[in-house]
């Protein structure tokens, strides 16, 4: 239930829209959707065309054209990383009152960390030993250390991450980036979910509940790097690409010959460009998702793991202007660790440093990092005592996630937890907030981005959220 | 919040902190902090007007005052009267005492409401306003001491347009009166002379057939019953297709599944869900339902509450699907009690949320928290509803009635049970010594159970009353217990959390469809009263949101445009007088939904053809006005079925178990495709099927390029056309007729290119080819070689062409 504008028309305009060429600029598309734009913030369509991009509305400048999301899902612990806390190596074993909270399951006293830190870049931020590579980019990195979220259940906290609510019922983060900005490639789908696997609550994680069916997530298990095997339908399995082409001017002729006498229907004209499109499809796509064709050097780079194949993958859609993509770490949450977790630990982080750092390096070799924003992290923390004697527990209370590019202060560490790492205890940042400043940095009003479904207007960020403009770059503290 | 700092004992009394603050302080400020604390009065008042109240304009007016467009978490800091009343969370500030103010608290950024919500206060303001509740927070009297809290006004606004009850409304007047020819048409007519518009020609024949064959039972006429149509010349032609085909067993097929987006219908239950049940028994008793002529008010009454209605029989069990396979959310039970509560009160808000907007067109789920802002329904109103769900109890329901099915149904959970248990021994490392014989002994007590009598009837997603109470279960515990028998009603949850609970609110039906009393449900859970309030008090919303449902499938677009929301913030009817009058006559007729669709089908308005004018296009482009018909686009299980048709591939079985569509050989019709709210499957996903954990009370139409993959690559589109390419090559006298073979009795040797292009066309289209068609189809199929018949995967292609066309998807 769409109030500001009509349905027909509106699907009309995003389909021919996303023509290119031939098709619609985004500038023609907002005057078409005329006084729908107020409600719906499309705004930044206008400031990604518009010569002076401040001057428009009240939206903030654009900083990040698109995002990538590198998800540890599971949930990494915090000071494994980023947030060194020599008090667990000092009162290992015990169990202050401080660190006695309630989380989803028994939990003893404290556990040390077995991971040395050093101060890196200029900057000086300090990375533990676990992610050496990464380290070297941490003048481009904004540490947030004291994230917290609502629930300590995977699943609530998933849905929190992804859809901003802790039950399944609201459209995803990246659903609501297609809804405020459109797709830049009508070629391919706008918003990416790459998973060697299935994430735990899986499409719930990328749907688009109530926004229009085209803004969900393409969820796609690169375990198999054949593009045809990564998007249904995506190549015939009989006809060659000139017969098709044949095929395909016939249809347009049939089709022309239908809409010569009916006149005034957008909804026909837009599925015969929305044929078009489907055949450009299935070069740009083919092209996009396939690993092939990079050279032997940038694979080496990336490394060999499925990881790094979905985090080159992801530079790849970046390139050809997907607006969201997010890399799942790995099938089911490979990162709940609540037993061995040192080992494990080493395992993972072995598994991401080497990605992570080329990923960054190549956006930032090509420029790209100016207008891509990169987030890492995952649904939650881990408690800093001990489960199960060597593992770690969920734990919602603090937890440390990280951005680059995009429009973020690199070499800088935001809020702090307790001397534990357990709580976020400066500067708290609610995943409200995260995405409150995430569609700050892609140009969007958190508040005026909203959508009219049963009788009310919805937001990724419901009735919260703070953009958190210390982290913006070119923030001047008052 | 101050009080999860005190549970951990962490942080010490703000008293120190003042200090600390206090250290960054301009001096002038230190200066007045040193003044004596207690002063007369007007001091204080000075105080409050020259330093806090400019704090307060600045920060907070904008969120929290009389002008504010709302007034944020019920706060209201600009008069004396609503500053100490407080908010939803209790009072704001706690005079001369700054550690226990949630004001304080809440610009400290120190707990869970943290204010202002874009940044902390500069420091030297903290203290300010501190320093003015340390002092006795001393406001000045208001000359307005009204009432903080804004009451809902039942009386105006139950005079609302779609609580007012239906009536008969006189026919207007109109000039062309020749052209109507049931009552909706006068109405319509008004409105088009109004706007100086016409209604448009009719239809012809074979558009008008093609038209009300999709609309009734989502499949095309075949090329026999076009001939028919088109050469039967009594008066009577037109109403007799409407009866025949509202008599087809496809009827509660097509508009069974367009209930079911009402009803987030999935096959799939949530992955850790244990149930046995199989919703596809609620799918085949709504498609029943329709065929027999249900009538609403007994299909309304049945899916609430079939289990309390005392003569209601063992057929109708199934009803109950609708609550029954509500979505459900996981419960870690190793988590606190409050968490699990908020889990439970989500669940209950989903479900308040179907049930309201289905049957009410109300978003009564808005009011979980607070009043609903647009709407006259209270949180207890929220409650009073929220009661009756809390009571009832998502259940396994056998099929077969009495103690007999009892039995079957705690066999096949015995069995479930044992087989878990199986599983844990072989998972047991190291394996127990005695493992091969434990497993076999339990395979036996599984042999044993599976010979209960009706062991293998299907069980139904029920319900049954039965209370819920969320415990603590030990240390680290939570549980969920069910007291069969027994109803209580809800506290109001304030702002929505279960943890922190207002008064009881009695289960009852909605103050203001309840002429001002409402009065408490007696028995059970309620529900059974509640439908019964459903269909009498709330006849005016409930008759006339389904009336608009049915009108809104048949015109592509309903007299309210927002099908699922009749409030204020709804849209607002374009023919409030046809709408009335339709449902009132509606009800007089037994609220017969076949009764109906004859009402809505043999008007004029209906019979329009689709042709565009230029000049009423430019004043309604979106055809508000009813000027013509609106073409529209088939859904994707039409579409699909449609394809299966022409192809001669459609299997016509009625009902039964769903299996998936991506199946190679899936030739049913796609509401017998498997429903995933989970996994949906990819051609429907692609294709506007509607999300399943939610009410959804449209289809979002969109055009997507990936989704016209499924045209160029799929293999259900390949395996069609070969199959359209063999029966088109093979005309002869088959009958295009659900379930028939895709060949003739007499294959011809050689049918020449045109007579197969046309036959093409007639199977399709249910038309001629025009000149030009039959060209472009020609040079096409010649493949470049005018002297050769063209190769077979020439016409496959061409095949694929006709079935991805515009024309197959859109109907004028």
């Amino acid at each position: 239930m769409r109030n500001p504008i009509d349905s027909e028309s509106y699907a009309a305009a995003i389909a021919s829209a996303a023509m290119g060429p031939g098709g619609m600029s985004r500038r023609e598309m907002v005057q078409r959707l005329g006084g729908g734009l107020g409600a719906i913030g499309l705004l930044p369509f206008l400031n990604a065309d518009a010569a002076a991009p401040a001057s428009v509305g009240a939206h903030p400048v654009p900083r990040a054209k698109r995002v990538i999301q590198l998800f540890m899902n599971g949930g990494p612990f915090q000071a494994d990383f980023f947030d060194p806390k020599p008090a667990l190596n000092r009162c290992q074993g015990q169990r202050p009152k401080e660190v006695d909270l309630r989380t989803e399951r028994a939990t003893a006293g404290l556990m040390a960390v077995p991971f040395s830190y050093q101060q890196y870049g200029e900057s000086g931020v300090p990375v533990s030993e676990l992610l050496p590579k990464v380290a070297g980019c941490i003048d481009d990195i904004c540490v947030l250390r004291s994230l917290y979220t609502d629930n300590p259940n995977h699943g609530p906290a998933l849905y929190m991450m992804n859809n901003g609510t802790i039950t399944p019922k609201r459209p995803s983060m990246g659903a609501w980036f297609l809804y405020g900005l459109g797709s830049e490639n009508a070629n391919l789908p706008g918003y990416v979910v790459l998973c060697p696997g299935r994430p735990v609550r899986f499409s719930e994680l990328w749907n688009s509940s109530f926004l229009p069916a085209e803004f969900q997530g393409t969820y796609i298990n690169h375990s198999n790097l054949d593009p045809r095997k990564m998007i249904p339908f995506l190549r015939n399995s009989s006809l060659d690409t000139l017969t098709q082409r044949r095929q395909l001017d016939m249809l347009r002729s049939l089709n022309r010959e239908h809409l010569a006498s009916r006149p005034e229907d957008m909804l026909l004209d837009a599925r015969i460009k929305s044929l078009e499109s489907a055949f450009g499809m299935q070069f740009e796509a083919s092209d996009a998702f396939d690993l092939n064709r990079e050279t032997k050097k940038v694979r080496e780079e990336y490394g060999a793991s499925q990881f790094g194949n979905g985090c080159l993958l992801a530079r790849r859609l970046a390139e050809r202007g997907v607006r969201f993509t997010q890399v799942y770490y790995g099938n089911f949450q490979p990162w709940d660790t609540h037993s061995n977790h040192d080992s494990s630990v080493r395992t993972l982080a072995a598994d991401i440093d080497q990605p992570i750092a080329a990923l960054l390096t190549d956006l930032k070799r090509t420029g790209m990092l100016d207008d891509t924003l990169v987030i890492w992290g995952g649904e939650f923390g881990r408690t800093p005592v001990s489960e199960n004697g060597n593992g770690r527990d969920h734990n919602h209370y603090g937890f440390t996630m990280f951005m680059a590019g995009g429009g973020v202060r690199g070499g800088m560490t935001y809020g702090e937890t307790d001397d534990f790492g357990f709580r976020a205890a400066v500067n708290k940042v609610h995943i409200h907030d995260l995405h409150a400043t995430i569609l700050h940095l892609l140009g969007i009003d958190h508040e005026k981005l909203t959508y009219r479904y049963a009788g009310r207007d919805f937001r990724l960020t419901d009735v919260h959220g703070r953009v958190i403009k210390e982290i913006v770059s070119g923030y001047k503290s008052v | 919040m101050s009080a999860t700092v005190f549970m951990n004992g962490t942080v010490v009394l703000p008293i120190g902190w003042i200090g600390i603050a206090l250290m960054t302080f301009p001096w002038p400020l230190l200066a007045e902090e040193a003044a004596p604390l207690v002063t007369v009065d007007s001091d204080g008042l000075h105080f409050f007007e020259t330093k806090i109240r400019p704090i307060l304009a600045q920060r907070c007016y904008e969120c929290h005052s009389a002008s504010a467009k709302k007034s944020q978490g019920g706060l209201q800091v600009d008069t004396k009267a609503s500053f100490l009343a407080g908010g939803d969370s209790g009072p704001a500030i706690v005079p001369g005492k700054p550690q226990e103010s949630l004001l304080i608290a809440a610009i400290d950024y120190d707990g869970d409401i943290q204010m202002p919500p874009d940044g902390k206060l500069p420091a030297a303001e903290i203290a300010l306003l501190t320093t003015w509740v340390q002092r006795a927070a001393l406001l000045p009297d208001d000359t307005a001491t009204a009432a903080v809290k804004k009451k809902i006004d039942y009386a105006t606004a139950g005079t609302f347009w779609s609580f007012q009850p239906v009536r008969t409304i006189e026919p207007p007047t109109v000039v062309a009166w020749e052209w109507v020819q049931r009552p909706v048409d006068a109405f319509v007519l008004a409105s088009l002379e109004q706007q100086n518009l016409k209604p448009a020609l009719p239809a012809d024949r074979r558009t008008l057939l093609r038209r009300v064959s999709f609309d009734l039972i989502g499949l095309p006429p075949t090329p026999e019953e076009i001939e028919q149509f088109e050469q039967d010349s009594c008066s009577d032609a037109y109403p007799k297709l409407v009866e025949r085909l509202l008599s087809s067993p496809h009827y509660g097929e097509r508009w069974g599944r367009h209930w079911l987006d009402l009803a987030r219908y999935s096959d799939k239950p949530a992955p850790w869900d244990t149930t046995k049940a199989q919703a596809w028994l609620y799918r085949d008793w709504v498609v029943e339902a329709f065929n027999a002529d249900m009538h609403y008010d007994e299909f309304v009454r049945h899916q609430l509450a079939t289990d309390l209605m005392p003569d209601s029989t063992s057929s109708n069990r199934a009803a109950l699907g609708f609550i029954g396979m509500s979505p459900v959310y996981w419960k870690e039970l190793q988590l606190d009690k409050e968490v699990i509560k908020a889990t439970v009160a989500d669940e209950w808000e989903e479900r308040v949320d179907a049930v309201s907007r289905t049957f009410l067109g109300l978003s009564v789920a808005c009011a979980r928290c607070h009043d609903h802002k647009f709407d006259p329904i209270s949180a207890e109103d929220y409650y009073a509803i929220a009661g009756v769900l809390a009571n009832t109890r998502l259940i396994d329901l056998p099929m077969i009635p009495g103690p007999e099915g009892t039995l079957a149904m705690q066999a096949v959970q015995q069995a479930a049970k044992l087989k878990a248990e199986i599983q844990a021994i072989e998972e047991l490392k190291p394996p127990p010594a005695d493992r091969d014989q434990k497993i076999a002994e339990i395979k036996k007590q599984i042999a044993t159970t599976e010979q209960t009598p009706h062991y293998s009837s299907p069980l139904a997603f029920g319900v049954d009353d039965a209370a819920l109470e969320v415990l603590a279960d030990g240390p680290n515990r939570t549980k969920l217990e069910y007291t069969p028998g027994k109803a209580q009603d809800l506290n109001v949850h304030i702002r929505g959390n279960p943890s922190n609970v207002g008064p009881v609110v009695p289960r009852r039906f909605l103050t203001v469809l309840s002429s001002g009393t409402s009065v408490p449900f007696q028995v059970g859970s309620g529900r059974l009263e509640l439908a019964e309030s459903i269909l009498t008090a709330g006849a005016p919303l409930s008759a006339r949101v389904i009336v608009n449902r049915v009108w809104k499938q048949h015109f592509g677009r309903g007299l309210v445009e927002t099908a699922s929301d009749f409030g204020t913030q709804g849209s607002a009817p374009t023919h409030p007088d046809l709408l009335t009058d339709l449902t009132h006559r509606f009800i007089q007729n037994g609220w017969s939904i076949k009764w109906l669709h004859r009402e809505i089908m043999l008007s004029a308005t209906y019979q329009q053809s689709s042709e565009s004018n230029p000049s009423h296009y430019a004043a309604d482009p979106d055809n508000r006005f009813y000027w013509r018909m609106t073409r529209r686009r088939l859904d994707v299980e039409a579409w699909r079925d449609a394809m299966l048709f022409v192809c001669g591939l459609l299997d016509p079985r009625l009902g039964g178990p769903p299996a998936p569509l991506s199946d190679a050989g899936n030739n049913r019709r796609t509401l017998y495709g498997s429903i995933d709210r989970y996994e949906v499957d990819d051609m429907l996903r692609l294709n506007d099927f509607p999300d399943a954990f939610t009410h959804s009370p449209n289809r979002e139409p969109t055009t997507t390029a990936i989704q016209q993959l499924v045209v160029l690559n799929s293999p259900f589109l390949e395996r069609l056309s070969a199959a359209l390419a063999g029966r088109i090559s093979a005309p002869s006298t088959a009958k295009a007729s659900p379930g028939a073979a895709s060949t003739g009795s007499v294959p011809e040797a050689k049918a020449c290119v045109s007579d197969k292009i046309r036959r093409a066309y007639l199977l399709l289209f249910g038309r001629e080819p025009s000149e030009r068609e039959m060209q472009i189809g020609e040079t096409f199929l010649s493949g470049g070689q005018t002297d050769q018949p063209p190769l077979p995967e020439l016409w496959q292609q061409y095949a694929q062409a006709l079935l991805g066309s515009n024309e197959f998807l859109f109907i004028d």
